[in-house]
């Protein structure tokens, strides 16, 4: 489950339990694994399989209940902006804060200058596709473009390692394409390491260059497949027809197991 | 459980301090808590005031007749402007103008009007009450499904009917939170009317023991009429979970 | 303006007219008793007679609401922060706080008077009582509905707890405070007019009691109208200054 390559992020027996109303449930169990540089890390797994919560954990949001996390070398011990950069399924923008602001917002709360992040936002919004909505409020945006500007808003930090739970979850399939187009583009051009949350095997097969598929609750990685294939991919090669075969077996069993 | 202990001491030390501040107070600005009961049971054995029975009963008569009045011309007028829209449109706004002025303003003109008798309080209480009462049914009526209307008159319902059997039960919810509210106005404003001068009522008998400094009589009148407020609005709470249930 | 709205104007301002015209008419017929109901035009000119002195209260009685709202808006809106965003202080406070909205505070007021005496005071402290409370109220409820998703994301990006009330719960609240000092405003003027008539305090509380008792009510009547003019106007400019901040509201 190592990579061979250098391990920005390591996941090393964590495991997480919660105290519910009907008593007490194993989120995750003993997950161990390692992320490299500029890797496109998926996640999938069937819902209630703890992915979120790894998620949370990586962004210091969660604490695990044993094991640990480490980034960098150093263990998580809090949301920690000057390395991780976290994108959730509702994109969250602030209603009473333009676009552009909302893009600053992480810049603005490590206290950079005005002037400063407000280069940095603008530049941001022609690769963003949001040339031209700098003053437009969340309520005028679309569900795509809102997505956008959470994302943006991610990048504006500029930290290594991007966290992105479900991130197009809410949007329809046409925009779901092209977002994740959009994504994989920006990731070449900024080498960015991205752990990415999917249901969707389309979008783990298209955009990863590994998949880890985790168990049904308690959460388990179960198996970690290796995409070295070079973007833009074609569904209908033999090589990648051969991989989503694999991969939907493994994620059958699981999701299997939780509906029951 | 921790909470309803805190609460609990949190009264309590209300309570201590109120205590303690009293006693070392000059007894005519102040009572403790262990004067008040004292003159709460004098009060409610009707030694301190005779009339306590027939003060709280007046009191009770002018909140009724002024909530009728109010609950009778606030449907009225609400489900007017409400299915009239151009009277809404054109009335709504002006009606909305008027609750921006505070009430107590009309009072003089009403004592003017109608005297310290009965007659102004009753007055004041419906015209505190009729506006939230007015503003909720217009709301309600608004929010009602167009559809149903048409509904129900292309089965032959003529406008009463309609009003009974499509809107009122449409409607039903914020209009009971209307009426709770115009309830609670209506109290306000009879207690208000009879503290600022009246003849007779809770409001006089407490400017009485006001005015000649009986301040631990003054406690126990005011609790006395928060029991008749608490007492109203428990009512019509009861009143609109039953309504609540009913439709759902 | 559209022509739908045009028409309501216009109805509006017939409506004024009308009523008016109608009033005069029955005033000088005697349809109405002038002692009780005086004619638009005797009122017209007991404004121009009353207007110095009645000027002068209208002043006295805003500045004590004045500073009677700038009392209730602080303490309301720290008391509806503090309590709305500390789970324990809501859960164990707002049984407390909803009781004591719903009591009528006039009960207090003769309390208040024995206390403070016939000045200034017992008008902004009660004016102050009065407008407390719905602010308090409104600010407890925005907080708790603030949308959870806003503090998880600035957390994320390592917002410490004061930037998360500065940059999140304060903006995010701005809509239900405006809603409240709104409301506030109105029951702060209640609340000093109240004292005003209660305890013959100067103001124009006072002066609108004494035009009353002294049948004087064609001074009443204008006086009245002079008040409820100062309140819809302020209101009106609530309303606007609301309507401005809010342009990023659906």
């Amino acid at each position: 489950m190592t990579a061979s390559r250098g391990e920005l992020i390591a996941i090393e027996g964590v495991s997480k339990r919660y105290l519910t109303t009907s008593g007490p449930v194993d989120a995750l169990r003993d997950v161990s694994l390692a992320v490299g540089e500029s890797e496109f890390f998926t996640l999938i797994g069937p819902s209630g399989c703890g992915k979120s919560t790894l998620l949370g954990m990586l962004g210091g949001l969660v604490m695990p209940d044993a094991g640990r996390l480490l980034v960098d070398g150093a263990p998580v011990a809090g949301p920690d902006p000057r390395h991780v950069a976290t994108v959730f399924q509702d994109p969250g923008l602030f209603p009473w804060r333009t676009a552009l602001e909302n893009v600053e917002l992480g810049l603005e709360l490590q206290g950079v200058a005005a002037a400063r992040r407000r280069r940095v936002a603008e530049e941001l919004l022609a690769p963003l596709g949001l040339a031209g909505f700098a003053a437009k409020y969340p309520r005028e945006l679309s569900g795509g473009m809102k997505q956008r500007v959470a994302i943006g808003r991610a990048l504006a930090i500029d930290a290594k390692i991007l966290l992105m739970d479900e991130p197009f979850g809410a949007l329809d399939e046409q925009t779901r394409l092209l977002m994740g187009e959009w994504l994989l583009d920006i990731w070449r051009r900024t080498r960015k390491t991205i752990i990415f949350i999917t249901h969707s095997l389309h979008e783990a097969l298209l955009l990863s260059t590994r998949v880890a598929v985790m168990t049904a609750r308690p959460g388990r990685i179960k198996a970690v497949l290796e995409l070295p294939m070079e973007h833009p991919r074609s569904m209908e090669s033999p090589e990648m027809v051969a991989l989503r075969a694999k991969l939907w077996s493994e994620i059958r069993e699981e999701s299997l197991r939780a509906m029951q | 459980m921790k909470v309803a202990l805190l609460r609990f001491g949190l009264l309590a030390a209300v309570l201590a301090v109120w205590e303690l501040a009293g006693r070392a107070a000059n007894p005519l600005l102040a009572v403790p808590p262990s004067a008040v009961l004292p003159a709460l049971r004098d009060l409610l054995l009707l030694r301190s005031y005779p009339d306590l029975p027939a003060s709280l009963w007046l009191t009770v008569r002018e909140i009724t007749a002024a909530y009728a009045l109010a609950v009778a011309a606030g449907l009225a007028t609400g489900l007017a402007l409400g299915m009239y829209r151009l009277a809404g449109r054109t009335w709504g706004p002006m009606l909305a103008a008027l609750y921006a002025v505070p009430a107590v303003v009309w009072y003089p003109s009403l004592m003017l009007f109608f005297g310290l008798d009965v007659a102004s309080k009753i007055a004041f209480g419906f015209l505190l009450g009729f506006f939230p009462i007015t503003l909720a049914v217009l709301a309600g009526v608004r929010q009602v499904n167009p559809h149903l209307v048409t509904v129900a008159r292309a089965y032959g319902a003529g406008t009463l009917a309609v009003i009974r059997r499509v809107m009122l039960p449409s409607m039903l919810f914020t209009l009971v939170g209307g009426l709770r509210t115009g309830l609670a106005l209506c109290v306000i404003g009879v207690i208000v009317g009879e503290i600022l001068g009246a003849k007779a009522g809770m409001g006089a008998l407490i400017n009485h023991a006001y005015g000649l400094l009986r301040t631990a009589d003054y406690v126990a009148l005011v609790l006395v009429t928060l029991a008749l407020v608490v007492g109203s609005d428990v009512l019509a709470s009861l009143l609109e979970r039953r309504a609540r249930a009913w439709t759902e | 303006m559209d022509r739908v709205t045009g028409r309501v104007r216009a109805h509006q301002l017939v409506t004024v007219l009308l009523t008016v015209a109608a009033w005069e008419i029955a005033a000088r017929r005697g349809w109405v008793d002038p002692l009780f109901v005086p004619a638009p035009s005797a009122t017209a000119g007991a404004l121009v007679r009353i207007a110095g002195p009645a000027l002068a209260a209208l002043a006295d009685t805003l500045g004590k609401t004045a500073l009677a709202y700038v009392l209730s808006v602080s303490l309301g809106v720290v008391a509806g922060l503090a309590v709305g965003s500390v789970r324990l202080l809501r859960d164990v406070l707002s049984p407390y706080v909803i009781a004591l909205y719903g009591i009528p505070k006039i009960l207090v007021l003769p309390w208040i008077v024995l206390l403070l005496g016939y000045g200034t005071s017992p008008a902004v402290l009660y004016g102050a009582i009065h407008g407390f409370f719905p602010i308090m109220v409104l600010v407890m409820g925005a907080v708790r509905d603030v949308d959870r998703t806003l503090v998880t994301v600035a957390q994320s990006f390592g917002a410490t707890p004061l930037q998360i009330y500065w940059k999140v719960l304060l903006p995010a609240i701005v809509p239900s405070v405006l809603a409240g000092m709104r409301l506030g405003i109105v029951f702060c003027l209640l609340g000093v007019l109240v004292v005003e008539m209660f305890a013959g305090v100067r103001g124009m509380g006072h002066v609108l009691g004494s035009f009353a008792n002294g049948f004087q009510a064609p001074e009443l009547f204008a006086a009245t109208a002079l008040v409820s003019a100062a309140s819809i106007a302020i209101v009106l400019a609530l309303d606007s200054l609301n309507e401005r901040l809010s342009r990023w509201r659906a």
